[in-house]
Order: C-alpha cells, then sequence, then structure tokens
C-alpha cells in the first residue's frame, strides 16, 4: 500500500524523474534497501571485513626478527595452548567469567524480584540503583573497588574487617578482585532481562501451585525458577562473554598478578608488537562468546520450547 | 518498606527486602566510597577519610591533562552520536517499513556490535587502520565510535517507529507528501522519544566507551576514560577520587533526566 501511493506520488510531483528511476523506486523493497544501504556498508567495511581480516591474520607467524610470514599455520594457537603461562591466562579467563556469572545470577534473583513484584515506590528506586552503575564509567567504578579492597589497612573492607576484629584481607590483585569488580559491572545485564523473564510469568500459575498444596518455597522452585530460567539464560549468555573479553577489571583488580585473556592481548599487541598472536587470542575471545551463544540457543530453543519465549 | 504488598512476594517479603538492600548497599558502595574521599584532606587516598577540604576539585579542574581529555571526550561523543543518528534512523525506518529480502540478515548485522566483544572490534580497526595507513585518530576514533553506538540508535528507533501507527503516514503520502516531507513532519514528531534515547545511549556509549578507544587513541587525542586509567597508575592523592565524583554526579543527573523524560525501566528494556 505504501509503495502504491509512493508511486502516485513520484508520478505527480517529480516528473523530471527518469522513467528507470521511477520504475526502480516502484519496485517493491528498493526504497527500503536504500534506507539500510548506508549502516549495512559501513558496518561491513568497517566490522565484517577488519574482524575476517584479523582472523586471518591469526593464520599468520611472526618471525623472531619481527618479519610477517603469510604461510599459514596453527603455531599461535598451538603456543597458546602449550605454554603453560598462557593455559594458566585462559583457564583464569574461564574461572573469572564463570564465577561472575554465577555470583551475579544470586545477587541479581533478589532484586528483580522485588523490582517486580515488591512496593512500586520501593521497585521505582530499585530500578534506579540497579541501572546507575550502568552510566558510570567502568574505569571510576573499578577505580573506587580499588579503594574499597586495597589490601593495606587504609582500605574499606580491611577497615570493616578491622572494627569486627577480623582480617586483614589480601583481595587486591587476585582473581576475587576481578570477580567482586566484575559481578559489580554486569550485575544489570543480569537483572534486566531477569527481571523481564519474572514479569512475564502469570501470578495465577503460581497461585494455580499454592492452591494444590505447596509451600511458597516449592512454588518458587517448582513454578517461579523454572519459568524465569530464558531470563537467567540471556543475562549469563551476556555477563559470561562481556566478564571473558573484558580489560579495564582485570587490569586494574588483577594487575600482573591473575591476567585474563584481556589483558594478555593488550600486552601482546600494544608492548611486545606481535600481531599475529594478539590475533589469535582475539580469535579464540571470539570463539568463547560464539560458544556461549550457541550454548544458550540450544538451552532455550531446544530445552524450554515454550512460545512467546524468544528474547 | 513495611508498607510493601506482601501478596505479591509471599511470605518471603521480608528476606526479600532484605537481600535487595544489601545488593544495592554493595552497587552503590564503589560510587560513595570515591564522592567521600574526594574531601578528605590528607596527602594520600585513606580510609576512612579526615578533615574536609575542596582543593582536590580545584587541583584536577586545573589540570590540563584532565580538562583537554573531557573536552576531547564531548567532541568525540558528539561526532558519534550525529553519525549513529545519521546511519541508524534511515536503517531502522527501512527495516521496519518496508520489507525485502535480507532484511533479517540486515537487521542481525546492525545490531551485532552489542554482542560482539568490543575489545576485539578495536584491536581490528586497528588492524586495518595499520593496514592502509590511517593515522588520524581523531577520525579513527570517531568511526570506531560510530560502529558501537549505531545499534542503540537501530533499537531504540525501530521501538518508536513499532508504536506508530502507519496509515497516518500512508495518509500523508496519499494527500501529497513527498517521502522526506513526510519523514520530517509525521514521522519524527512521533518517534522523537527514540531519537532522544537513542542520541543518549549512544553519547553515553561513546562517552564511557574504553575496549575500542584503548586502540585506536595516540599521545595527542586521548579520550576521558583512558586518561583516568592512565592517572590511577600515576597520581595517589584524592584527585582522582574528585574526578570519579564529577563523572558520578555527570551520570546521576542523566539518569535523573531520563527517568523524568520516558521512565528509566522502558528505556532501558527496549
Amino acid at each position: 500500500m505504501t509503495d502504491a501511493t509512493g508511486t502516485l506520488q513520484m508520478a505527480r510531483t517529480a516528473p523530471a524523474t527518469p522513467a528507470w528511476l521511477r520504475a526502480l523506486i516502484a519496485r517493491p523493497g528498493t526504497v527500503g534497501v536504500l534506507l539500510v544501504a548506508p549502516a549495512a556498508i559501513f558496518l561491513l567495511a568497517l566490522f565484517v571485513l577488519p574482524v575476517g581480516n584479523m582472523i586471518a591474520y591469526s593464520f599468520f607467524r611472526q618471525t623472531p626478527t619481527g618479519e610477517l610470514d603469510t604461510t599459514l599455520t596453527l603455531a599461535n594457537y598451538a603456543r597458546l595452548g602449550s605454554i603453560d603461562l598462557y593455559r594458566k591466562v585462559m583457564v583464569t579467563t574461564l574461572r573469572v567469567s564463570l564465577f561472575t556469572t554465577i555470583g551475579a545470577m544470586v545477587l541479581a534473583y533478589p532484586v528483580a524480584l522485588v523490582m517486580v513484584r515488591g512496593h512500586p515506590m520501593v521497585s521505582r528506586l530499585l530500578a534506579m540503583v540497579v541501572i546507575a552503575p550502568l552510566l558510570v564509567n567502568v574505569v571510576i567504578r573499578t577505580y573506587g573497588w580499588r579503594i574499597i579492597l586495597a589490601n593495606s589497612d587504609t582500605g574499606v573492607l580491611n577497615w570493616l574487617l578491622a572494627a569486627i576484629g577480623l582480617g586483614p584481607a589480601r583481595v587486591l590483585y587476585t582473581e576475587w578482585a576481578i570477580v567482586i569488580g566484575s559481578v559489580h559491572v554486569f550485575l544489570p545485564l543480569m537483572a534486566l532481562p531477569l527481571a523481564a523473564a519474572l514479569g512475564r510469568i502469570d501470578p495465577s500459575v503460581e497461585e494455580a501451585g499454592r492452591t494444590l498444596g505447596a509451600s511458597a518455597w516449592q512454588a518458587f522452585c517448582r513454578v517461579t525458577l523454572p519459568l524465569s530460567v530464558p531470563g537467567l539464560a540471556v543475562g549469563s549468555t551476556l555477563v559470561f562473554s562481556l566478564t571473558a573479553s573484558s580489560f579495564v577489571a582485570p587490569a586494574l583488580l588483577g594487575g600482573n598478578f591473575a591476567k585474563m585473556l584481556g589483558t594478555l592481548v593488550e600486552e601482546q599487541i600494544l608492548s611486545v608488537f606481535d600481531w599475529p598472536f594478539g590475533a589469535a587470542i582475539a580469535t579464540v575471545l571470539i570463539g568463547i562468546v560464539l560458544a556461549i551463544n550457541l550454548l544458550y540457543v540450544w538451552l532455550v530453543e531446544k530445552r524450554f520450547p515454550a512460545p512467546g519465549q524468544s528474547r | 518498606m513495611a508498607g510493601g504488598t506482601p501478596s505479591a512476594l509471599g511470605p518471603a517479603a521480608v528476606p526479600l527486602y532484605v537481600a535487595a538492600g544489601l545488593v544495592s548497599a554493595f552497587l552503590l558502595a564503589p560510587l560513595v566510597v570515591p564522592v567521600l574521599i574526594s574531601f578528605s584532606d590528607t596527602e594520600f587516598v585513606t580510609w576512612p577519610p579526615q578533615g574536609f577540604t575542596l582543593r582536590w576539585y580545584t587541583k584536577i579542574l586545573n589540570e590540563a591533562e584532565f580538562t583537554s581529555s573531557f573536552r576531547f571526550s564531548l567532541l568525540l561523543g558528539v561526532l558519534a552520536t550525529i553519525g549513529a543518528l545519521l546511519l541508524g534512523t534511515p536503517a531502522a525506518i527501512g527495516l521496519t517499513r518496508h520489507k525485502f529480502p535480507g532484511s533479517a540478515l540486515i537487521q542481525a548485522l546492525l545490531l551485532s556490535p552489542l554482542i560482539f566483544p568490543a575489545l576485539v572490534t578495536g584491536i581490528a580497526l586497528l588492524r586495518i587502520a595499520t593496514a592502509l595507513g590511517a593515522q588520524d585518530s581523531l577520525v579513527n576514533l570517531a568511526l570506531g565510535h560510530v560502529l558501537v553506538t549505531v545499534p542503540y540508535v537501530v533499537r531504540t528507533v525501530t521501538a518508536s517507529l513499532k508504536l506508530v501507527d502507519p496509515s497516518i503516514e500512508d495518509a500523508a503520502r496519499t494527500l501529497g507528501a513527498g517521502r522526506l516531507k513526510c519523514f520530517w513532519l509525521i514521522t519524527r514528531p512521533q518517534i522523537m522519544p527514540g531519537l532522544v534515547a537513542g542520541a543518549i545511549f549512544a553519547f553515553v556509549t561513546s562517552f564511557d566507551n574504553y575496549p575500542v578507544s584503548m586502540w585506536l587513541a595516540d599521545a595527542v587525542n586521548i579520550p576521558l576514560p583512558l586518561m583516568i586509567f592512565t592517572l590511577t597508575g600515576r597520581f595517589f592523592d584524592p584527585g582522582i577520587a574528585a574526578i570519579a565524583s564529577l563523572m558520578i554526579l555527570l551520570s546521576v543527573t542523566l539518569i535523573l533526566v531520563m527517568e523524568r523524560l520516558t521512565g528509566l525501566k522502558r528505556a532501558m528494556s527496549m
């Protein structure tokens, strides 16, 4: 219908337009393609092609003299998998990402429940508290954690521990510091999809469970929790892949003692200038994110094939 | 808190409110602590803060590195926002108002920078910039920032367009308005909330971006997040805390503005 009136319009106000152009514009879809084209071309040229080019680079090799050897090789990947230091970095990355995802899930659940079902005033306030950190720069937030977790007795955590007769704890420059900082950075990305999933649950389903004799806890475990899995899955996918590929939190909170793939790739490219090896690390990061997203698709679409559960 | 609706949360209402309160404390702690320390009259960052002074604020506001990076990030954010609006708005209209083969694929392409690791996007851009000899860091940074902000505009404008009845646009076209005139007079005013939300998201994303900027910046053009990162390793006085406080103040203002404009929950869930 839009296209029919469009043809009418073109014919009336733009008589100078050549016939072939008019015919082209009148074809269904042409205007849509023209509208989308600039953005699509921009993304192809500055996103798809560069990423492909970088992946290709990961199969080249840098000779000890710094020359680029363009015979295709898996040497960079072999190096990443065989040298203990790099293997440790990969294990640390996966472990920190897993703990961060679990931590975010545990902390986000009560928050999301109260956001959806709590008193409207509390819910509104909580939404602001959850979203606020998202809009504060990640360097600033991580700096806040450096002050709190500082290992000296002038750190906030150790001050608190001393007040109750415990400590001092050494948290900064360990994996735990990265986990704490990352949970803080990514918690909103777990809480928001979870709240959305909880909001979609029809309260009468839970009431039915309660009427049939389930305790509140049973109703939660058998009805609410399973129905919120799609939200948890979306949140976990986001949190895991963003933690695995993060740089600021591991750099400022882990330092040299707890390295992750993000800090390793920065070192290899900007300090060692080993581009092919850096490209291989980056490609592994793409692989991790891809694997997590495929896992998500498998989990939600194969295991929970309920209608209306699309993202 | 006692005024809550216990029926909705069940008998677990009290523990849930307590848990949500504790998580809120966790979320706010790293934002509140730097603010308190920024007034501390001590030479180093220490807890608890002692005394009261505003000298750290005067110090950082006179710090040329901080102010020039701040100005550069503002410029970069504005450029990225304009670019993202110019590319993202027509794309969103094309995807929602027109049918053409491959549109689902194109939509996935336009939104893909959101889930793709930004660190890797930055590496790929640096690789291509090096290969092409593109050394103007402002241009490189602006292009990189447009890339990561376009998806936000596509998303918010698409959401707004779905709320607008297309038959109003059809009526305008039937009555003789051209496509551009129809967009400007009919569509644009109706999708204004989406355009504003998209612009805010694009600007904030650019202003806060680290993982793309870290590869494309040079010694002259240093975006603010990178500058703050460097300063945390060089300065150990509460000056950094003062910078953090100013940035937090900026974010809080933005949150309140967004809450007023669109309702925060709605803006975030789009």
